[in-house]
């Protein structure tokens, strides 16, 4: 045991930090925040593949892009954007909102 | 304890130059409010003693500009003369995630071993060091580091770090998953401190089959000194099921919660240990 558990540990490190599969090829999509309103409010992605979602907030307080469904949470300054790694996911339409003004600030990936 | 949660509550958004101006269009609470809510939360959990949870899972994540209050709890189950029964633990927490990639957290720590009265056992700052952004990579990495300030004099201070490791994986069987690790190492340091090292592990697996209702399976497991981990059955380890969930407040934050049963594997083992978390969660 004492020899095995180091072992054991580098072994999950190395697996975590080896070649990890870069995602050069996924696609990369933006949606903006303006006047708490995110635009597009409904955009298309590919199914089964993962995505990067650049968040521009033109605002000039914060938000949160928050989606249950996608499980992500990051909070974006007034006029700074965030990196969301999303997917990949199954066919469907997924909800997303700004956890400071969900009255206004909604909308839908939709996989296809 | 309630001084202290003040003081950190109105330093460190100061220190990072938090302005904590109030948003447009929706709920502003302003950082003295948030402050004040928290101030009273973790002085309520001070006085009312809580303890080291030893169940408690880690996510390699940082909620940057999220206040998180925590209360975690046990209680275990075993035959009334076995010396296992009703032992209870409890921690409540303030969590602040301070910049993206660093979550910091104070602490107050309580127990009951079978048969005692419950007592304040520790003070403990812990930090969550988000290492991957989420979802890039394979898996995501963190790390966590804790410092546990003993409460007794007969107690040794301890310091207790490792990697968190976790992995989403979609549309396993129709149905998306995912899985974290934990591999702690603890050490004590100063007075009364021994030459042990402990080691924890922690193991959950759940079904997002919707947010509010995730369930899944947790293993738990403990060796007292990793360089004499002795026999398998004078070791800790458990499994049993876990319900994980969340119901959104927004724009007032979330609730977060993890309610699960361990089964005793081994003779050192517990027949039965109740587990829970309850967290609620604010950005700001």
């Amino acid at each position: 045991m004492r020899r095995l558990l180091p072992r054991l540990i580098l072994l999950v490190l190395l697996a975590l930090c080896g070649p990890l599969p870069a995602q050069a090829e996924e696609g990369t999509y933006t949606l903006t925040i303006k006047d708490h309103r995110f635009a597009p409010t409904e955009f298309e992605i590919p199914a089964g593949r993962k995505i990067t979602l650049i968040v521009k907030n033109l605002d000039s307080t914060p938000e949160e892009f928050e989606s249950l469904e996608l499980h992500r949470e990051k909070v974006v300054t007034g006029g700074q954007e965030i990196t969301v790694y999303v997917g990949p996911l199954r066919p469907g339409r997924y909800e997303f909102f700004g956890d400071f003004n969900p009255q206004t600030a909604r909308g839908h990936i939709v996989a296809k | 304890m309630f001084a202290t949660a003040v003081i950190v509550l109105r330093e460190v958004p100061q220190r990072f130059g938090w302005s904590g101006s109030p948003r447009r269009g929706g709920f502003a609470p302003s950082l003295s409010r948030v402050g004040a809510v928290l101030a009273i939360g973790l002085g309520a959990a001070a006085t009312a003693a809580p303890a080291q949870a030893e169940f408690k899972l880690r996510y390699p994540f940082v909620d940057y500009r999220e206040i998180e209050l925590e209360h975690n709890g046990d209680t275990t189950f075993d035959k009334s003369k076995s010396g296992k029964n009703n032992n209870q633990s409890y921690t409540n927490e303030i969590e602040v995630g301070a910049t993206p990639f660093w979550l910091v957290g104070l602490e107050a720590e309580s127990g009951a071993l079978p048969g005692e009265n419950l007592r304040y056992e520790a003070t403990t700052v812990e930090n969550v060091f988000q290492l991957t952004p989420q979802g890039k990579y394979w898996a995501d990495l963190g790390f966590f580091a804790e410092y546990s300030h003993a409460a007794s004099r007969h107690d040794a201070d301890s310091v207790t770090f490792g990697p968190l490791i976790q992995k989403e994986l979609s549309d396993v069987m129709g149905t998306d998953t995912v899985h974290t690790l934990n591999l702690l190492f603890s050490k004590e340091v100063g007075r009364n401190r021994t030459d042990a090292t402990p080691f924890f592990y922690a193991w959950q697996s759940r079904l997002r089959l919707d947010p509010h209702f995730e369930p899944g399976i947790e293993i738990f497991g403990q060796i007292d000194d990793v360089e004499a981990p002795g026999k398998l059955a004078d070791q800790q380890h458990r499994v049993g099921p876990v319900v994980v969930g969340l119901h959104s407040l927004a724009p007032y934050g979330k609730i977060k919660y993890e309610v699960g049963y361990l089964f005793g594997l081994t003779h050192a083992t517990e027949n039965g240990t109740v587990r829970w978390r309850l967290e609620y969660e604010i950005p700001f």
